[in-house]
C-alpha cells in the first residue's frame, strides 16, 4: 500500500520513472519508492528523487485491486503495491539503474509509451 | 469486584510469595508480564499487595472512583506504617517523578537516593496528603511496569516487527512483467470492463484520488468498493474511467462524490477501445537544443526563446532569450521593500520592452552592486546574462513547444545580437525553415506555383496539380520536362514567387496584407505592402498570389484605425496599426503598446475637443498643424487629449504608421488665419459684460460649456428593456451607443444601451430617442430662450428686486399728474425709457429679451418688471404649485369679482402687499388699469418672471395651460405671432386648434396643438408664446373658466349679460353665474 498523496492537483506530485507510482516528493524521501526502492535508492536522497522521478506525467490511475485489474496489468503494475500510478511518464531512468536492470537481465520498458509491442 | 478487603485477604499470601521470588530473581530478564513499580518492590509485602490491588482494578478497566476513597484510606494507613522507607512527597512533588530512576529492590540504593534527594524533595506534609501520595504511587507503578514490559520484549521480535514494517524496501525488483509483449496484455472478455463516467471538467484528478481513498476507507467495511481501478487522462477532460465488473459497482463507487455525474450515464467502453484509452499519447513534443519555444507565463509570456540545453530528465530547459529589464524601476520599490514590490507585480505593471542586456544601462539604473560579472557572464537579480541575452532555466510545462511560429522579425532580432549590428553567424534559420516546412505542406493548394528546392528534382518548378498526403504532383514548367507531371515530396517543395507578383499574406502577423513582391530569397519573400508602403518580409509559405488589393482590416472589434482609445485611467492612445486581433497603440506618452481589444476600456471622442496652440489660437481635430520645435513635423490633428496632447498623423512619417503625439502648445497651425476668425470663439462674446446685446450673460455661460453636447444628453427617458425596464431617468452622458443614465430612483447612474431608452415626453408618452424631438432637446442647450425671458433670471433686469424697480418709480409723468401711478399707467406712457410709447413696455419686454442694455423696447422691462412681478413679501409665489391659484398677491381679493378691480382708485391697489412692494412703479409698469381688469391673472402671476398684463397674455397662456386645473382640458387656442417671429415661417399663423397638453421645458412652454380645421393632421408642438386663447362667442359654447373662484370649471354659455360678460352655468348644472368673457376660454367639445 503506497501513500496516497493528499493533494490531487498538487504540481509537486512526482511519478517514479520505473514503476510509475505517483507520490509526493516528501513520501519519496521518507519511504522511497514502494516498488523499486531496491534499485532506485531514493529514500532520504532528494537528488536521487529528482533524477528517478518526474513531474512530467500524464493520466492518473487509482489501482485499487492490482491483481485483478486489467488496467494494472496493461500498465505492468499488477505486482506492485496499491496506489496511484501514472499512465504515461516522460523520461528514462538514470543510466546506472538501467545498467543494473540489464545486468539482472530485466528488460527496461520506459513508461513514455515510446515502444509498445 | 469484591470488596477490597476480600481481595486483600485472598491475594495477600500469594502475592507476597511472588514478590519475594521476584526479589530473589531480580537479575533475570522479566519476560513474564508481572512487573511492578520499582519503589514498591522496596516496600514490604502489605504495601505491595495494596498497590497490586489497585493495579488490577485499573487493568480490569473498572472505574475505581467509588472504591477509591476507601482504598486510599487504606493505602494511606499502610504507607504511613512504612514511612521510614519511603520518600515523602507533598503537593509539589507530585509533578516530579522523583523515584523514576530508582531500581527495584535495592534498598540501599534507594536509601542513598533518599538521603541525597532530601534536600529538594520536600518532606511529606501533614497526614492529609497521604492519599495523594498513594495514588501517585499507583500510577507510577503502572507506568513502570509497562515500560519494563516493553524493555523485556524479545529483541528478535522487535527486529522482525521492524522488518515487517519497513522490510519492503528490500524487496528485490524483478520486473517480471516486463518480458510480456504489450499485445498479449490486451483485454479479454474475462477482464473487468471499463466504464466511462462523466465528471466535472477539471475535477478528474480529484475524483480519481477520491475513489482511491474511498476504496481504502471502505475496504474492511461491510460494503467495500468493488471497483478495480479508476483512471483519468489529461487529454480527455470531463471523463473518468472506472474498471469494474458492472455499472452498478461503478455507480456505488461514485455515489456521494462531488463532481461526478453518474446521471449523465455510465457508459461501457468497448473492449477494443480499452487499450487505446491508455495509449493516448499527446503529440510528443520533444525539445532539442537550438529549437524555438515560447514562454507561457510570467514576465516573458509569449516571448520567443531558444533552447540551449535540457536536463537529463527533460524537465528543465535552459533557454536563451531577449531580456526585459525594467530600466525605469519604481523608486518606491527600493524604499518600501518587498511588500510593495510584490503588490506591484500583481497589478498590471507595464512590461518592460525587450532589450538586450547592456551592462552600462543596467548599472546606471540599478546600481553597480546589483550586477556582478563572472567571466563573460553577468549576473543580475539572480539571472545570468550572456551576450545580451538572458539565460534561464524553465520548466518544460511552462513552455509552449508547438505552434511556436517564430516570426522573421523575432528571429532577426535574435540574430542581430546585442549591439544591433548584424551578427557574423546569424541564427541558423534552418531550424525555422524545418519547422515551417512541415506547416508548408498543409498550405499547399492545387494551382500554387511551386519550386522543388531539394532532392533529385531540385530546380524544377511548376504548378501544383494535386496533393496526396505528403506527395505533391507538380506539372512542371520548364525547358526539358515541360508539361510532365512529377511527383515530389511535399516537404521538398516551396511556393514560388517572383518579383512583380501580387501576393497576399495568409497567416501570421501580417495576415491580409497585400503587396508586390520585390525580391525572393530562398523561402523569404519581400514585398511592398499596398497598405503601408513598407517592405514586408514573410515566409513564402504564408503567401498566396492574389489579385485583390487588401485594404487590410482597419477594424478590430469595435475599434478602428486612428481611434482614440482609453487604455487605463491615466492612459489613452491612438490606434495606428491594426493587426489580426490586436492593435498597436501609441499612447500619450509616446509609447507603443500592443493591446488586445479587451484591454481597451472605451473609445473616446475628441471631435469637439479644443486646445490652444502655441500662438493661442484654438486647435481642433482635423486641423493641419506643424510642430514649432523639435522635428518640426507636420500633420493633421487626429485627436486632442485633455487639451494638452495632440495626436497627429502624417503619411510621410513611417514610424508608427505616421501617428505621433506631441503637446498642443508646441504646435502651430498651418493656416492660422482661418483660425483667427473662427466664429463662436470671440472672447468678447464670452464676456458677459462686454457682450451686451441680446445675448447677455446667459449666453456667455451657455457658450462656455464644452461645445455642443449630444442632443440626447439631459433627455428624460424611460428604460424600456433589460434589467432596468420601467425605470425613469435622465441621460447624463453618451458614449457611442451607450448612455449613462441617472435613474430617478436610487440615485444611481447606470450605463445602458441607447436602444433600450425611450424619451419620456412630458405627457407621459414614450418615443424612441432617435425620433426627432425639437421642443426640448434643442432648445435647452441653446442659451437663453427668446420666448419667455421673464423666467430666466437675468441679473441685469433686476426685475425681482423691488427696490430696484422702486427706485425708478417716481415716474416723472406719473407724479406730475398727481394721480395715482395706476392712473398713469392707464395712460400708457409710463416708462421714460420707452421709445415707442404706443406700445406697452411689457409687451415686448415679455416676449423678447429683458435686457436693460439692449435698448429699444427691451429697455423698458426693468420698470415694468419691477412693477408687475414684484414678489410680494407676503406671499411666496411658488411656481407651478399654488402660486398660480390666484393667491399670488394678498393684495388681490381672493374672490376677485372683477368689478372691484375695475375701480380705478389707487386705494384698490393700495393694499398692504402692494404698498410694501414698490407700488407706484407697479402701476406705472402695468400698462393700463384696464389691462389689470382684463387680465387679473397677471396679478396672480406666480413668479416674478411672469408678466402680468393683457398683452403679455400669450406667454401667460402657457402658464395657464400648465395649471393643473386647466391642463389637459382641450382648450381652444389660436396661433398668433408666429409669423412675426418666423416660427415655422408663419405657416400656422391664425390656425385654431385645441391644446391637449402643455409641458414646460427650461426655456419655454410647449403645447401639443391639434389643428381644428384639419383634423387629420398630426398634432403640432407649439410654443405657447404663439398661442392665444380663443374666447367663446355663442350661447351653448363650452368654455373653461380660467380665473376666479370658478377656475377650472367646465361651463356652458347660457346667455350674454352684455359688455363681455356671460351668464354661464356648469355643464349639466342649472345654477348660473356671471363671468367675464375674458376669463373664459373656449373648449373643444364634440
Amino acid at each position: 500500500m503506497a501513500t496516497i498523496p493528499p493533494q490531487a492537483r498538487s504540481k509537486q506530485l512526482r511519478a517514479c520513472l520505473l514503476c510509475s507510482i505517483i507520490q509526493h516528493p516528501m513520501d519519496f524521501r521518507k519511504i522511497g519508492c514502494p516498488n523499486c526502492e531496491e534499485l532506485m535508492q531514493m529514500k532520504g536522497s532528494p537528488d536521487r528523487i529528482s533524477v528517478c522521478t518526474t513531474t512530467y506525467f500524464d493520466g492518473i490511475i487509482a489501482v485499487i485491486d492490482a491483481e485483478a485489474s486489467w488496467v494494472a496489468r496493461w500498465q505492468r503494475t499488477s505486482k506492485y503495491v496499491r496506489g496511484m500510478y501514472a499512465v504515461r511518464v516522460k523520461g528514462r531512468i538514470p543510466e546506472d539503474v538501467e545498467a543494473e536492470l540489464e545486468s539482472r537481465g530485466i528488460k527496461y520498458r520506459p513508461r513514455d509509451q515510446s515502444d509498445q509491442d | 469486584m469484591s470488596g477490597l478487603d476480600d481481595d486483600y485477604d485472598i491475594q495477600d499470601p500469594i502475592q507476597h510469595e511472588n514478590e519475594e521470588e521476584d526479589n530473589e530473581q531480580q537479575s533475570q530478564p522479566r519476560a513474564s508480564g508481572k512487573s511492578r513499580g520499582s519503589i514498591y518492590d522496596a516496600l514490604d509485602g502489605e504495601d505491595e499487595e495494596e498497590e497490586d490491588d489497585e493495579e488490577d482494578e485499573d487493568e480490569e478497566g473498572e472505574e475505581p472512583g467509588r472504591d477509591r476513597g476507601r482504598k486510599r484510606a487504606k493505602v494511606c494507613a499502610i504507607v504511613d506504617l512504612h514511612r521510614c522507607h519511603r520518600h515523602r512527597r507533598n503537593a509539589v512533588n507530585r509533578f516530579l517523578d522523583v523515584e523514576a530512576e530508582v531500581d527495584t529492590e535495592e534498598e540501599e540504593e534507594e536509601e542513598e537516593d533518599e538521603a541525597g534527594g532530601d534536600e529538594f524533595i520536600a518532606d511529606i506534609g501533614p497526614e492529609g496528603d497521604e492519599d495523594d501520595v498513594n495514588r501517585r504511587a499507583a500510577v507510577n507503578a503502572r507506568l513502570d511496569r509497562r515500560e519494563r514490559e516493553l524493555n523485556d520484549q524479545d529483541l528478535a521480535k522487535i527486529a522482525q516487527n521492524l522488518h515487517e514494517r519497513y522490510g519492503r524496501a528490500a524487496v528485490r525488483y524483478t520486473g517480471d512483467m516486463n518480458e510480456v509483449p504489450q499485445r498479449l496484455l490486451m483485454p479479454s472478455v474475462h477482464d473487468a470492463s471499463l466504464w466511462q463516467v462523466r465528471v466535472k471538467p477539471g475535477r478528474e484528478r480529484d475524483i480519481v484520488f477520491s475513489l482511491m481513498r474511498k476504496a481504502i476507507d471502505l475496504e474492511y467495511t461491510a460494503q467495500p468498493l468493488s471497483i478495480l481501478s479508476a483512471f483519468q487522462r489529461d487529454s480527455l477532460p470531463g471523463m473518468v474511467y472506472v474498471e469494474a465488473r458492472s455499472a452498478q459497482q461503478v455507480n456505488q463507487a461514485c455515489k456521494g462524490l462531488v463532481g461526478v455525474y453518474p446521471s449523465r450515464g455510465i457508459v461501457l467502453v468497448p473492449i477494443e477501445e480499452m487499450a487505446s484509452l491508455l495509449q493516448i499519447k499527446k503529440q510528443d513534443l520533444t525539445v532539442t537544443p537550438g529549437s524555438w519555444v515560447r514562454i507561457k507565463r510570467g514576465k516573458y509570456q509569449g516571448d520567443l526563446a531558444q533552447v540551449m540545453d535540457i536536463t537529463e530528465n527533460g524537465e528543465d530547459v535552459g533557454l536563451k532569450f531577449i531580456p526585459r529589464i525594467d530600466l525605469n524601476p519604481r523608486d518606491d520599490a527600493n524604499v518600501d521593500g518587498r511588500k510593495r514590490k510584490k503588490a506591484g507585480t500583481g497589478l498590471t505593471t507595464m512590461r518592460p520592452p525587450q532589450r538586450f542586456f547592456n551592462y552600462e544601462e543596467v548599472v546606471k539604473v540599478h546600481g553597480r552592486k546589483q550586477v556582478s560579472k563572472r567571466n563573460q557572464v553577468y549576473v543580475f537579480q539572480n539571472d545570468t546574462y550572456k551576450d545580451g541575452f538572458i539565460e534561464k532555466d524553465f520548466k518544460l510545462n511552462a513552455l509552449q513547444l508547438d505552434n511556436v511560429n517564430p516570426t522573421l522579425d523575432e528571429i532577426t532580432k535574435f540574430s542581430r545580437g546585442q549591439d544591433g549590428a548584424d551578427n557574423e553567424n546569424p541564427v541558423d534559420l534552418s531550424i525555422i525553415a524545418e519547422a515551417s516546412r512541415k506547416a508548408a505542406i498543409a498550405v499547399l493548394q492545387p494551382g500554387d506555383h511551386v519550386e522543388v528546392f531539394e532532392g533529385e528534382q531540385s530546380g524544377v518548378y511548376g504548378v501544383v496539380d494535386s496533393i496526396n498526403q505528403d506527395v505533391v504532383t507538380v506539372t512542371a514548367i520548364g525547358v526539358d520536362i515541360d508539361g510532365q507531371k512529377v511527383d515530389v515530396p511535399a516537404r521538398s517543395v516551396r511556393k514560388r514567387f517572383k518579383p512583380g507578383d501580387h501576393v497576399k499574406v495568409m497567416t501570421g502577423q501580417n495576415a491580409d496584407e497585400t503587396g508586390l513582391v520585390i525580391s525572393v530569397t530562398d523561402n523569404v519573400v519581400t514585398f511592398l505592402s499596398d497598405m503601408s508602403m513598407q517592405e514586408v518580409s514573410v515566409f513564402s509559405k504564408d503567401l498566396r498570389e492574389a489579385a485583390e488589393v487588401g485594404s487590410g482590416t482597419n477594424v478590430v472589434g469595435n475599434y478602428e484605425l486612428h481611434d482614440l482609445v482609453q487604455l487605463d485611467l491615466q492612459t489613452v492612445g491612438v490606434i495606428f496599426k491594426t493587426e489580426r486581433d490586436s492593435f498597436r497603440v501609441l499612447d500619450q506618452n509616446g509609447q507603443v503598446r500592443l493591446v488586445q481589444p479587451h484591454q481597451i476600456s472605451m473609445r473616446r471622442n475628441s471631435d469637439r475637443a479644443i486646445a490652444t496652440d502655441s500662438e493661442g489660437h484654438e486647435l481642433r481635430v482635423q486641423d493641419n498643424v506643424k510642430e514649432i520645435e523639435g522635428e518640426a513635423r507636420k500633420g493633421r490633428v487626429l485627436h486632442i487629449h485633455q487639451s494638452f496632447f495632440a495626436f497627429l498623423h502624417n503619411r510621410d512619417i513611417l514610424e508608427n504608421g505616421g501617428v505621433f503625439v506631441t503637446r498642443c502648445r508646441s504646435l502651430s497651425s498651418l493656416a492660422p488665419k482661418g483660425n483667427l476668425v473662427k466664429p463662436g470663439m470671440d472672447l468678447g462674446k464670452m464676456n458677459p459684460t462686454a457682450a451686451g446685446g441680446a445675448q447677455g450673460g446667459m449666453v456667455g455661460s451657455g457658450a462656455m460649456g464644452r461645445g455642443p453636447r449630444d442632443r440626447d444628453i439631459g433627455a428624460v427617458i424611460t428604460v424600456v428593456k433589460g434589467n432596468h425596464k420601467g425605470y425613469n431617468g435622465i441621460i447624463k452622458d453618451i458614449n457611442g451607443t451607450q448612455a449613462r443614465v441617472e435613474l430617478n430612483t436610487g440615485n444611481k447612474v447606470i450605463t445602458i444601451d441607447k436602444q433600450k431608452l425611450y424619451r419620456r415626453l412630458p405627457d407621459g408618452k414614450l418615443q424612441p430617442l432617435s425620433a426627432p424631438y425639437h421642443q426640448q432637446g434643442q432648445q435647452r442647450n441653446m442659451g437663453p430662450p427668446a420666448g419667455v425671458p421673464s423666467r430666466t433670471p437675468n441679473p441685469y433686469t433686476a426685475s425681482r428686486t423691488p427696490g430696484w424697480g422702486g427706485g425708478r418709480t417716481p415716474n416723472p409723468f406719473a407724479s406730475g399728474d398727481g394721480k395715482t401711478p395706476a392712473w398713469n399707467a392707464s395712460s400708457r406712457t409710463p416708462n421714460p425709457y420707452v421709445s415707442d410709447g404706443s406700445k406697452t413696455p411689457a409687451w415686448n419686454a415679455s416676449s423678447r429679451t429683458p435686457n436693460p442694455y439692449a435698448g429699444g423696447d427691451g429697455g423698458k422691462t426693468p420698470a415694468w418688471n419691477a412693477s408687475s412681478r414684484t414678489p410680494n413679501p407676503y406671499s411666496e409665489p411658488s411656481w407651478g404649485s399654488g402660486g398660480w391659484g390666484g393667491s399670488a398677491s394678498p393684495a388681490r381679493p381672493a374672490d376677485s369679482s372683477w368689478s372691484s378691480w375695475n375701480a380705478p382708485t389707487p386705494a384698490a391697489a393700495a393694499t398692504p402687499g402692494f404698498l410694501s412692494a414698490p407700488t407706484p412703479a407697479a402701476y406705472t409698469g402695468a400698462p393700463t388699469p384696464a389691462g389689470i381688469m382684463n387680465d387679473p391673472g397677471s396679478m396672480s402671476a406666480p413668479t416674478p418672471g411672469v408678466s402680468g398684463n393683457e398683452d403679455d397674455h400669450d406667454s401667460d397662456f402657457g402658464l395657464v395651460l400648465r395649471d393643473p386645473l386647466i391642463a389637459n382640458k382641450k382648450v381652444v387656442a389660436e396661433i398668433r405671432g408666429s409669423a412675426d417671429a418666423g416660427w415655422l415661417d408663419g405657416d400656422l399663423e391664425f390656425k385654431k386648434g385645441y391644446v391637449s397638453s402643455a409641458f414646460a421645458s427650461l426655456s419655454e412652454i410647449t403645447a401639443l396643438f391639434h389643428p381644428l380645421d384639419s383634423p387629420g393632421d398630426p398634432p403640432v408642438h407649439v410654443p405657447t408664446v404663439y398661442l392665444q386663447p380663443v374666447q367663446p362667442e355663442e350661447v351653448e359654447d363650452h368654455a373653461l373658466v380660467l380665473r376666479g373662484i370658478h377656475k377650472g370649471k367646465h361651463v356652458v354659455l347660457r346667455e350674454s349679460a352684455g359688455h363681455g360678460v356671460w351668464k354661464v352655468s356648469q355643464f349639466q348644472d342649472p345654477e348660473a353665474f356671471s363671468i367675464d368673457e375674458e376669463s373664459l376660454v373656449k373648449l373643444y367639445h364634440v
